[in-house]
C-alpha cells in the first residue's frame, strides 16, 4: 500500500515534469483533469461509462493472470464481442427483453471464441499464449474491418462500422441523459461473482493453485490443459462481454475502433488491483477518471491527451512486480501429450 | 525498370524495417528475453530520427539519434526484466503504450501539431538503398555472430540454459542486457528507416503493427537470423501484393493478416515443431 503511494506520486511527478515540457501549467494540467472527471453529474457519469468499459477487460485479464496465464489478448476478444453484438444487434428487431440478453450472450460467446483460440493453442499443443493473443489482437481488427464493411455490411451503414442498432436493443440507462447505463451493474456483479469464485469454488481453487504451483496442482491431479483452455475461454468471455456492453450501452453500433485500448490499459488495471476483482474495480475507477479527464485536459490546460498512455505505460512497466512470475515461470514448462 | 523490378524494390522497401526488427528480437529471444516492445522500439526509433533531423538539418544525425533512442528503450525493457524482477511480457505491452503515447506526445511538443510531424531532411534514395543493403548485411553479421563468436554462445545458452552460463562464470543477466541494447538498436534502425528512409515524416501509429510482424517473422523463421529475415522478405512480399493484387477483389485484409496466421500456424506446429529457446521468456534469478 505504502509502495503504491510511492508509486503513484512518482507518476504524477513524472506527469507534471511531461506538462511542463509541453509547456503548460501542471496544476492546471491536473486541475482540467480533476474536473474534466469529476467536476459534475455528467463528468462523473462519463468516469463511471470509462470505469465499467476499463472493468470487463481488467477483470479478464485478472482471471487469467490468476491461473498462471497471460491474456494480452483481452483486446482482440473485446472488439470480436463487440462484433457479435453489432453485426446481429444491426438486424434484430425484437423488443428488449429478448435482444438485451441476447446480445450481451453472443458477446461473450464471441470473446470466449476468439480466446478459446489462444487456449487451444496452449492446452494442446503447448504453444505460447503470449505470442498467439497478440497476434489474434491485429486479426481481429483485421477480420472485423472485413466483415463490417464487406460480406457483413449493413444497410445505411458509413465507414468501418455497422448501422445503428433499433432502440430497443439499447441497454437501459441508469441516470436520465447520460451515457451510463446498466452495464456497470453487470461489471460490478461479475467481480463480485469472480472473487466467490476464487475464494469459495473448487473451480477456482483449481485455477488458481494452476497458476501459483502448476507441478503441485498436476500432482494432484488438477488437470493444467483444460484449466488453461478454460481459464482462456472464460477470460475472453469477459472481455466479448465488455465489448457488446459498448456497442449496445455506448455507442449503439458496433465501430472498428471502438476500443482505445482498453484491453492493454486493462494490464495496468489488473496489476493496480493487485488481480483482486474487487480492488480492480476501484482501479477502474482510477484510470476511468484519466481516460475520461485527458481530453479536458488537453482541451483546457493544452497538454496533450497523450500523456495520459504515456504515463499508464510507465505504471505498467512500474507495476509488474516479481509475484506474477512466479506462477508464470513454470506454466512455460507445460507438460507436452 | 520492369515492371518485376518495380515489385522487387517495392518488396523491398516493406521487408527493410521489418527485417531489421525481426533481427532485434531474434537476439532478444536467443538471449532469453521475450521482446514484445519491439513495436515501441520501432516507434521511438522513428520519431527520434524525425525529431533530430528536424532539430539538426542533418538526418545521419537523426539516424544515429534514432538507433540510439530504440537501443534505449530496448535497455529499459532489460533493465526492468533483469534487474527490477518486471515480467518480461507486462513490461513490453507497457513499452509500447509507453512509446506511442510518447512519440504522439512528443509530436506536439515538438512540432506542435498532432498526427504528423512537417517533412524533414530524410536520408534520401542513396540512403535508403544503404540500409536495405544494411538490414541483409546485419542478418549475415548476426549469424556469425551468434554461432562463430563467443558472444554469440554465451548469447544463445542464456536463452537455453541461463544457469549452465552462470557455472560459467558470467552472469546472464548481463548477457540479456546486451542483448536488450543490440536488439532495440535494430529495432531503432528499422524506425529511421521508416520515416527518414522510406518517408521522411513521422506520423501517429506509422509503425501499424511491424514490430508485431517481425515478431511472428522471428517464429516462421525458427529464430534464427537468416531464417527470420527470409520470414520478413516473405510478409514484405505479402504487404508488396496487397497493391498489385487490390483490384483483384481478395480481400486486403487476408493478405494484411497472413503474417500473424502465419506465425499462429507454427505455433501449433503445424510445419514442423517450432522451438522457441528453452529459457525464451523465463525470468532468471539467482
Amino acid at each position: 500500500m505504502i509502495r503504491g503511494l510511492w508509486l503513484g506520486l512518482g507518476l504524477v511527478v513524472i506527469a507534471a515534469a511531461a506538462m511542463l515540457l509541453a509547456g503548460a501549467n501542471p496544476l492546471l494540467g491536473f486541475w482540467a483533469l480533476f474536473r474534466g472527471a469529476l467536476g459534475g453529474e455528467r463528468q462523473i457519469s462519463e468516469t463511471l461509462v470509462q470505469t465499467t468499459s476499463l472493468l470487463f477487460p481488467s477483470l479478464a485479464v485478472a482471471f487469467a493472470f490468476r491461473a498462471g496465464l497471460f491474456n494480452i489478448g483481452a483486446e482482440g476478444q473485446l472488439i470480436i464481442g463487440g462484433l457479435a453484438a453489432g453485426v446481429i444487434g444491426a438486424r434484430l428487431e425484437t423488443s428488449g427483453l429478448v435482444a438485451i440478453p441476447l446480445l450481451l450472450i453472443a458477446g461473450a460467446t464471441g470473446g470466449a471464441a476468439w480466446g478459446s483460440i489462444a487456449g487451444v493453442l496452449r492446452a494442446r499443443f503447448g504453444g505460447n499464449e503470449v505470442i498467439a493473443t497478440l497476434m489474434l489482437n491485429i486479426i481481429a481488427g483485421l477480420l472485423a474491418n472485413y466483415l463490417v464493411v464487406g460480406p457483413l455490411h449493413s444497410p445505411g451503414a458509413t465507414g468501418a462500422e455497422t448501422a445503428e442498432l433499433p432502440h430497443s436493443s439499447w441497454l437501459p440507462g441508469l441516470l436520465p441523459d447520460t451515457r451510463l447505463t446498466i452495464a456497470l451493474l453487470i461489471a460490478l456483479a461479475l467481480a463480485f461473482v469472480l472473487r466467490w469464485v476464487f475464494d469459495r469454488t473448487v473451480f477456482g481453487y483449481e485455477l488458481r493453485a494452476a497458476g501459483d504451483a502448476p507441478e503441485a496442482a498436476r500432482r494432484a491431479g488438477i488437470n493444467l490443459a483444460k484449466t488453461a483452455f478454460l481459464a482462456m475461454a472464460l477470460s475472453g468471455a469477459m472481455a466479448g462481454l465488455g465489448g457488446a456492453t459498448i456497442v449496445t450501452g455506448v455507442l449503439h453500433r458496433f465501430n472498428v475502433s471502438l476500443s482505445p485500448g482498453y484491453g492493454f490499459i486493462a494490464i495496468a488495471v489488473a496489476l493496480v488491483g493487485d488481480l483482486d476483482p474487487l480492488k480492480i474495480i476501484l482501479a477502474s475507477f482510477a484510470f476511468g477518471i484519466l481516460q475520461s479527464g485527458a481530453l479536458t485536459m488537453q482541451a483546457f490546460a493544452h497538454v496533450p491527451k497523450d500523456v495520459v498512455s504515456f504515463v499508464e505505460g510507465l505504471a505498467i512497466v512500474a507495476l509488474a512486480a516479481r509475484r506474477f512470475v512466479a506462477g508464470r515461470k513454470q506454466m512455460t514448462a507445460l507438460p507436452q501429450e | 525498370m520492369s515492371e518485376f523490378g518495380h515489385f522487387i524494390d517495392l518488396v523491398l522497401v516493406k521487408a527493410t524495417p521489418l527485417i531489421f526488427a525481426a533481427l532485434g528480437g531474434v537476439v532478444c529471444e536467443r538471449a532469453g528475453i521475450l521482446n514484445i516492445a519491439l513495436e515501441g522500439q520501432l516507434t521511438v526509433g522513428a520519431f527520434t530520427g524525425v525529431a533530430v533531423s528536424y532539430g539538426t538539418g542533418n538526418p545521419i544525425l537523426g539516424l544515429v539519434a534514432g538507433v540510439v533512442a530504440g537501443a534505449l528503450v530496448g535497455l529499459l525493457l532489460g533493465v526492468a526484466a533483469t534487474r527490477f524482477g518486471v515480467d518480461q511480457i507486462v513490461a513490453g505491452t507497457g513499452i509500447n503504450l509507453l512509446a506511442l503515447g510518447g512519440a504522439a506526445f512528443g509530436l506536439t511538443v515538438v512540432f506542435g501539431q498532432p498526427g504528423a510531424s512537417s517533412e524533414v531532411r530524410a536520408l534520401g534514395l542513396r540512403g535508403e538503398d544503404v540500409l536495405i543493403a544494411c538490414a541483409f548485411l546485419g542478418a549475415v553479421l548476426l549469424h556469425l555472430a551468434l554461432y562463430r563468436t563467443p558472444w554469440g554462445l554465451r548469447t544463445r545458452a542464456s536463452g537455453e540454459n541461463p544457469r549452465a552460463v552462470r557455472s560459467a562464470g558470467v552472469d546472464p543477466r548481463n548477457v540479456r542486457l546486451m542483448a536488450t541494447l543490440l536488439g532495440g538498436a535494430l529495432a531503432g534502425l528499422g524506425g529511421v528507416y521508416l520515416s527518414l528512409g522510406e518517408l521522411d515524416l513521422y506520423s501517429d501509429n506509422m509503425t501499424s503493427g511491424r514490430g508485431f510482424i517481425a515478431l511472428a517473422a522471428v517464429i516462421f523463421g525458427r529464430w534464427t537470423p537468416l531464417g527470420a529475415t527470409g520470414a520478413a522478405l516473405g510478409f514484405g512480399a505479402l504487404a508488396a501484393l496487397q497493391f498489385v493484387l487490390q483490384r483483384t477483389g481478395i480481400p486486403s485484409e487476408l493478405m494484411q493478416a497472413l503474417p500473424y496466421l502465419a506465425a499462429l500456424a507454427a505455433l501449433t506446429g503445424i510445419a514442423g515443431r517450432a522451438r522457441a529457446p528453452q529459457a525464451d521468456g523465463v525470468p532468471y534469478v539467482e
